[in-house]
């Protein structure tokens, strides 16, 4: 059995995680408009992969 | 969050895999044989046989018809994943490392040894998702590593790159239509091999593993070093959790690199870290030596880990698993 552990923690390493969830945040939005873009210019596009597999599983 | 075990191989595992749903598992071992399980229950629910060495590696495409194996009797085997039918054998010079297929499926990519008188290579083959369809014995590209030797590697998002990583603990990003060098990036320690190197679910990102105690994660556009996972024991693999930001890191000291060998000494634990905060949150004990290969559910329901001690543990996360948020976490997802 896994034991998460204690979330302590001090007002300057909340602040610390704080930044670092917002660069992430915009990071990833930044990579995933970059990735429509590709897609929109013909890149193949995984999501659509994905989601057939999906798919198959709900029949 | 009870482990399922998984018996039934008789030498060490060295992959582990499952499909695109997330229902069946397969796992390859140093015993030659490639095993398919139930990830619900772990009820095996068949075996491949054909391989003449140690299997090194395994995939599985995304429509899951077609298996890929490949390892030291220096062969890439495809597999009809329903009937265990061996479709197709291609022959090398040296031993198979990894075998990828592109994320739609199509290619398939070996990555070969280097030995006297075999250079370093990664292979590319087109693939038709058809279990009647005669397969091409003729690569559709193939790059020679000239530099440190290729370890592990696999495709990018949209199969634009072919990301590699190697034994000087570099990674490499070749352009997957003509095989040119884009970009490399000294990722790990020099002389520490690159071991693993896993994908985010879009593929624009990918966590490595390394001997040098450290897991990275880095953008497959521009090899950008975005976290860096910190451990105290030698990694073999790394993996990216989806519903959780979250990777799994498996390891431990192999028993002949230490002197009196306990499973405490070796660390043989899976270590859960934050991706995002780079933090350790948990551990995971089980087996009784290395993890060779850790892997996550593409659903993110559960992840199994592959040891050096035989055995295929499946551990279905729970409740708390999936509730747990870092404060700044819950503070983003109220608002």
């Amino acid at each position: 059995q896994d034991l998460l552990r204690k979330n302590k923690a001090s007002r300057a390493i909340i602040e610390q995680r704080r930044r670092l969830l917002d660069e992430w945040l915009a990071w990833r939005e930044q990579v995933e408009e970059e990735l429509h873009d590709e897609v929109a210019a013909g890149l193949p596009d995984i999501a659509e992969v994905v989601d057939d597999g999906k798919n198959e599983v709900i029949e | 969050m009870r482990p399922i075990l998984l018996s039934g191989h008789e030498r060490a595992l060295t992959q582990v895999k499952y499909t695109r749903d997330g229902d069946i598992i397969f796992s390859v071992s140093k015993d030659h044989i490639v095993c398919a399980w139930y990830s619900a229950n772990g009820e095996r629910l068949g075996t491949y046989h054909g391989h003449q060495g140690a299997l090194w590696t395994v995939d599985i495409d995304p429509t899951t018809t077609l298996l890929a194996s490949g390892g030291a009797d220096n062969t890439i085997r495809l597999w009809d994943v329903k009937t265990g039918k061996l479709l197709k054998t291609w022959d090398f010079g040296s031993s198979i490392k990894r075998v990828e297929f592109s994320p739609d499926g199509t290619q398939l990519l070996g990555v070969t040894e280097k030995r006297v008188g075999h250079v370093s290579s990664i292979v590319v083959y087109d693939i038709k998702q058809d279990v009647e369809a005669e397969q091409s014995s003729e690569h559709a590209l193939r790059i020679v590593v000239d530099e440190s030797k290729a370890t592990v590697a696999g495709f990018s998002y949209g199969a634009k790159y072919i990301i590699a990583g190697h034994e000087d603990g570099s990674v490499s990003q070749f352009d997957a239509k003509t095989g040119e060098l884009l970009d490399t990036f000294q990722a790990h320690e020099p002389d520490f091999s690159v071991t693993d190197l896993q994908w985010s679910p879009d593929r624009t990102y990918f966590i490595t593993a390394s001997k040098d105690k450290t897991a990275k994660l880095i953008s497959a556009s521009d090899l950008a070093l975005l976290k860096t996972y910190v451990t105290d024991t030698p990694l073999n693999s790394a993996a990216l959790t989806p519903v959780k930001d979250f990777v799994i890191l498996g390891g431990g000291q192999a028993a002949m690199d230490v002197t009196t060998t306990s499973a405490r000494q070796g660390k043989f634990e899976a270590r859960i870290f934050h991706k995002i905060f780079e933090e350790e949150i948990g551990r995971v004990r089980g087996h009784f030596g290395p993890l060779n290969y850790v892997a996550v559910s593409p659903d993110g329901k559960s992840y199994c880990s592959g040891g050096e001690d035989g055995y295929v543990r499946v551990h279905h996360f729970d409740r708390p698993y999936f509730d747990f948020l870092f404060e700044v976490e819950r503070e983003r997802a109220n608002i």
